[in-house]
């Protein structure tokens, strides 16, 4: 396998007649340019033309994009929404703790109104969510959990020990056999542990 | 502008050790002979990679002038502002060490620092990819460890390759480069004697300072900075002698850059499988 090539930013790697854009690169005036300090990868898609992408062993920051599923820890809650850390985006981890809000409307598919943030989330839950917005000046990324497959998957009763989920809305403390009320994500069955 | 309270200053007589130096003889003109030409640049030596906590970092030495940049980002940022929605924002922090300049200086950012991070959040913007960041923040932290003279200059093309090694998407690289005008010579690449001059000179014609920041694969000015008094004609020479030392600084930013890539992570083995069409794995 010949040595692959690699390629500061601003570098020039092909004209558009040969390859189609890919990640890392970006066109100008025709050509393609390198955007990432990398190894440049020519991969055959399928299509008729190769798509030529700049690549970087060490994973690219993920920003939390709309429509992306995110891991998040639940820090405060309040009768209107709840704030979170977002975590993970994805199965990436983040280098860096960015905030999303989770409204009270965005925590159920149905019946929004009657929706008790209290009895959905408490602080130190962590939550499976989806961002629905970048959000605008002063809010942040806004996300949601209206879905089945989306809401608490990982939470700690008042006892301190770790709850098993019992339905969509309640989980119980394996010590104390208490029940909380919760918004329990539905995790897809080849997640779990048989 | 905030005041050093924690250090000591010495009894109310004290003055300064270097007010009673022998005055320096004026900066000869062979200072440069048989080290290096009118034209020339400095050699470089650029490593990217050192700072573990940072997403990237680079270490750059030019004669005696030695500078670290750090990179992080992209992170959230805390006070938004309308345009901050579509694009990311950078944010540059240029710091002399005290110990870096023969005059001690102040761990405080003074307005000359200031408005050299300014300068070089200019120079550098336009060649970052701001708009694939929305919402987030990079910060460029520059230090310059001893003051050689260009510190701008070789700081722009410092950031940058902390910028590349840290994996931000940016158009070009930036390159900067800085040249002294001394009555009719021009110096590439001064150092700090040279920078300044001696006091004789600065009453003569055509004495200034020119620092160009050079997008090279785009051959874009992104950062113009110059000082003094100049003709017309000068300045224009200026500016292009400038750009062609920048252009001779490119290899060895691009061979350090590579060499940090190669460093963190062997060429990826795995993706040759993929790269087969799907009809193979059956």
């Amino acid at each position: 396998m010949s040595p692959m090539k690699l390629c500061v930013p601003g570098e020039r790697l092909c004209s558009t007649e040969d390859c189609i854009p890919g990640n890392g690169t970006y066109l100008r005036h025709g050509s393609i340019f390198a955007s990432l300090a990398g190894y440049v990868l020519r991969k055959n898609e399928g299509e008729e033309l190769p798509v030529i992408s700049v690549v970087r062993e060490t994973e690219a920051q993920l920003l939390p994009d709309v429509g992306a599923i995110v891991t998040c820890k639940v820090t405060s809650i309040n009768p209107r929404f709840a704030k979170v850390h977002i975590l993970y985006v994805g199965s990436t981890p983040l280098k860096d703790r960015f905030r999303g809000t989770i409204r009270r409307e965005d925590v159920r598919a149905t019946e929004k109104d009657k929706v008790e943030t209290y009895k959905s989330f408490r602080p130190g839950d962590i939550v499976l969510a989806k961002v629905i917005s970048l959000g605008d000046v002063q809010s942040n990324y806004l996300l949601t959990t209206a879905e089945n497959e989306l809401g608490v998957v990982v939470a700690h009763s008042e006892a301190g020990a770790q709850m098993v989920p019992i339905s969509w809305c309640e989980m119980q403390c394996p010590r104390t056999h208490a029940k909380e009320f919760r918004k329990v994500a539905r995790v897809q069955p080849e997640y779990l542990q048989a | 502008m905030p005041v050093d309270t924690k250090r000591i200053r010495g009894p109310e007589e004290s003055q300064s050790p270097l007010f009673f130096l022998s005055p320096d003889k004026a900066p000869k003109a062979s200072s440069r002979q048989g080290v290096r030409g009118n034209g020339e640049v400095r050699p470089m030596f650029a490593r990217c990679g050192l700072i573990s906590q940072a997403k990237g970092s680079a270490y750059l030495e030019a004669g005696n002038t030695k500078i670290i940049c750090s990179v992080y980002g992209p992170r959230e940022i805390e006070r938004k502002d309308e345009t901050d929605m579509k694009s990311g924002r950078l944010v540059c922090d240029f710091r002399l060490a005290p110990f870096s300049c023969s005059k001690r200086g102040a761990w405080i950012q003074g307005s000359e620092e200031r408005d050299l991070s300014q300068t070089l959040l200019e120079s550098l913007q336009p060649g970052v990819c701001l708009h694939r960041y929305p919402r987030s923040q990079i910060e460029v932290n520059v230090m310059v460890l001893e003051n050689d003279g260009s510190i701008l200059a070789h700081a722009v093309t410092c950031a940058s390759m902390a910028l590349a090694d840290g994996g931000i998407e940016m158009y070009d690289v930036v390159l900067g480069c800085t040249l002294r005008q001394n009555g009719n010579t021009c110096l590439v690449d001064p150092s700090y004697s040279e920078e300044c001059g001696s006091w004789q000179e600065g009453y003569g014609e055509n004495q200034g300072c020119v620092t160009v920041a050079l997008l090279p694969n785009l051959n874009q000015v992104s950062g113009l900075n110059a000082d003094g008094e100049m003709r017309e004609d000068t300045l224009a020479d200026a500016v292009r002698t400038c750009m062609d030392g920048c252009h001779k600084l490119y290899p060895v930013l691009q061979q350090a850059v590579t060499r940090a890539v190669k460093k963190k992570a062997p060429p990826p083995e795995k993706y040759t499988f993929t790269c087969h069409s799907p009809q193979v794995l059956f």
